[in-house]
């Protein structure tokens, strides 16, 4: 028999012992574990609809006057002085009546009667793709405003906007549930383990008595906050996929939604929230054993 | 006067290492309790011992001290040569690992069976479950304590928990064991396999330390019998039925002179 042995079996007299309280404090920490994955989740997925967004996301300016060359170039300075640009295209009059009539298709004869130079010029500006370049759009458009010849800027302002401030609000609750696993997996299972630890005085005294080591006493208390952790983790992540896939099931279909693909996360992160539990349960336990076992 | 020098007696030279060495232990209690004052006494290897005294004299302070319980307020004691109230962490725990103690109040778990308390002071060491288990019904055998096996201690009588408390404190084989009124609720033929039980394991090789206000149980005993009176040594003589002081180690024959008197 080794320790391994010893400190499992008295991990498992533990559990046993007080498996009611394990369990409420095994629930408190998979239900913690849920609400943060579950904001998080969401948030990553905004992230993702962010890229593609900021992928298509273009600025219009419109100009009074087509521009020669020479002003061509001053005004690609002028742009690139603000901020580092994805691409930059210069649309003359000509190309927007052609492009505007592609666009028409079979009804293109209703331009028949229009002047070809009846679209303002425009200067096409693509931004760096990174959601960084979503939140500089609006100062990005106001500086375009403020170039010569400058008539109007437009990008998709309204959702934009909405856009960033929603997941700017998702970040935060994400920073709060994420502040409340931190305090139940330790606050809970230290308190659990404090419970334990009062229940079996009498058994831990005399096994110092009987000559046990300090980590033949120590380590199930640890593992006893691993386990916790370990299941609380599964728990939660098991309850948001099954979550997750119901939600996918039961929205496809419904027109906007299908413009996005929902993921789940991947398995480094799904590591990662499993390693986080155990961690902090791993941590409550060892404050709990420091304050209350005196070995 | 040669108080710490005087020669060994036979049984310490007989068996050669001493496995416990008091000095001048003095243990008190806060306020003003002494319960032992200036204790000195060598207890040979592979030694039988018995530790008598009336109610409150110190026995248990001195086993207490033994198994590193309590700390003395002055004094050393020293356990097969090592300073016990040094010694710390696993190398304590090492320690206790070999030193066998049956409490005069048991300390059973008493919502644990009778095998599970049994088997306690094996699992520290490690040993393997089906040792365990055969050492347990071997020892309850012993004690004829069989039928007990999956009862919980809680539901025994005093005379049975006092028996599955000396039967785990000689589970786990040790050098030396130290048992506190092992006899106190027994009836004659219950204190006899008790008694055979401390005896073999003498023979195997531990020393054994009894403290006890039974007298049927060194009455007919060879081995050193010490008398505790208020702390104090009253007297060391060695059990041959009639009461003969000893030429002790540590014993100073003044001290023993001067408690002569108060003796019966
Ligand atoms: N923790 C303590 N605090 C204060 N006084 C104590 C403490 N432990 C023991 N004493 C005192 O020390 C003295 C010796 O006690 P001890 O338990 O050693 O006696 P004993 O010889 O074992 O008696 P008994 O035969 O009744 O078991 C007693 O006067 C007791 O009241
Ligand atoms: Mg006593």
């Amino acid at each position: 028999m080794n320790f391994w042995f010893a400190v499992i079996r008295q991990t498992g007299r533990n559990l046993r012992q007080t498996w009611a309280t394990q369990l409420i404090t095994c629930l408190t920490v998979s239900l913690s574990v849920l609400i943060f994955s579950f904001f998080y989740l969401i948030y990553l997925n905004m992230l993702s609809v962010g890229d593609k967004l900021s992928d298509n996301l273009h600025l219009v300016v419109y100009l009074e006057d087509e521009p020669g060359p020479e002003m061509q170039e001053q005004l690609r300075l002028k742009i690139t002085q603000f901020d580092q640009v994805e691409k930059i295209r210069f649309i003359s009059k000509e190309e927007a009546f052609n492009r505007f009539a592609q666009q028409l298709g079979d009804n293109r004869e209703i331009l028949a009667d229009m002047p070809t130079d009846f679209l303002p010029a425009s200067i096409e500006v693509v931004p760096l793709k990174t959601l960084r370049s979503l939140r500089h759009v609006k100062l990005f458009s106001e500086y375009l405003a403020t170039l010569p010849g400058s008539q109007k800027v437009q990008y998709g302002q309204q959702w934009v906007e909405r856009f960033y401030s929603f997941t700017q609000l998702l970040s935060i609750i994400v920073l709060l549930s994420g502040s409340l696993l931190i305090l139940t997996a330790t606050f809970m299972v230290a308190s659990t383990i404090r419970l334990t630890i009062f229940g079996r005085q009498e058994e831990l005294e005399l096994l110092k008595l009987v000559g046990a080591t300090n980590s033949y006493i120590r380590t199930p208390f640890l593992l006893e906050g691993l386990l916790q952790g370990l299941a609380g983790a599964l728990l939660g992540l098991s309850a948001l996929y099954t979550l997750f896939q119901w939600t996918t099931h039961h929205i496809s279909g419904a027109g906007f939604f299908n413009l996005l693909t929902f993921t789940f996360f991947p398995f480094t992160i799904i590591s990662i929230i499993i390693a986080l539990s155990i961690v902090l349960c791993t941590v409550g336990s060892y404050a709990s054993m420091q304050k209350f076992l005196r070995v | 006067m040669n108080r710490q020098a005087a020669p060994p007696d036979e049984a310490t030279s007989s068996s050669g290492t001493a496995m416990i060495e008091i000095i001048k232990v003095t243990k008190s209690y806060p306020p003003n309790v002494t319960a032992l004052a200036d204790i000195s006494i060598t207890i040979a290897s592979g030694e039988m011992f018995f530790l008598i005294g009336k109610s409150g004299a110190g026995k248990t302070t001195l086993l207490k001290l033994l198994c590193n319980m309590e700390k003395p307020s002055n004094g050393l004691i020293e356990i097969a040569g090592m300073n016990i109230h040094q010694v710390t962490g696993n190398k304590l725990a090492k320690l206790r690992q070999r030193v066998g103690m049956a409490y005069q109040d048991f300390r059973l778990l008493t919502n644990r069976t009778v095998a599970e308390n049994i088997a306690i002071s094996m699992e520290v060491s490690y040993k393997k479950p089906h040792i365990i288990h055969d050492r347990v019904r071997n020892l309850l055998a012993q004690l004829q304590l069989e039928d007990k096996h999956d009862i919980l201690t809680g539901d025994l009588s005093r005379g049975e928990q006092q028996r599955v408390a000396l039967a785990r404190a000689v589970a786990n084989s040790p050098t030396l064991i130290l048992v506190d009124e092992p006899t106190g609720n027994l009836d004659a033929a219950s204190t006899e396999q008790v008694m055979d039980l401390l005896t073999r394991c003498n023979h195997s090789g531990a020393t054994v330390v009894i403290v006890t206000h039974d007298e049927a149980i060194y009455r007919h005993t060879s081995h050193r019998i010490m008398k505790l009176h208020d702390g104090k040594i009253a007297s060391l003589t060695r059990g041959t039925g009639s009461e003969q002081p000893l030429a002790a180690d540590a014993l100073n024959a003044t001290d023993l002179a001067d408690k002569s008197g108060d003796m019966p």
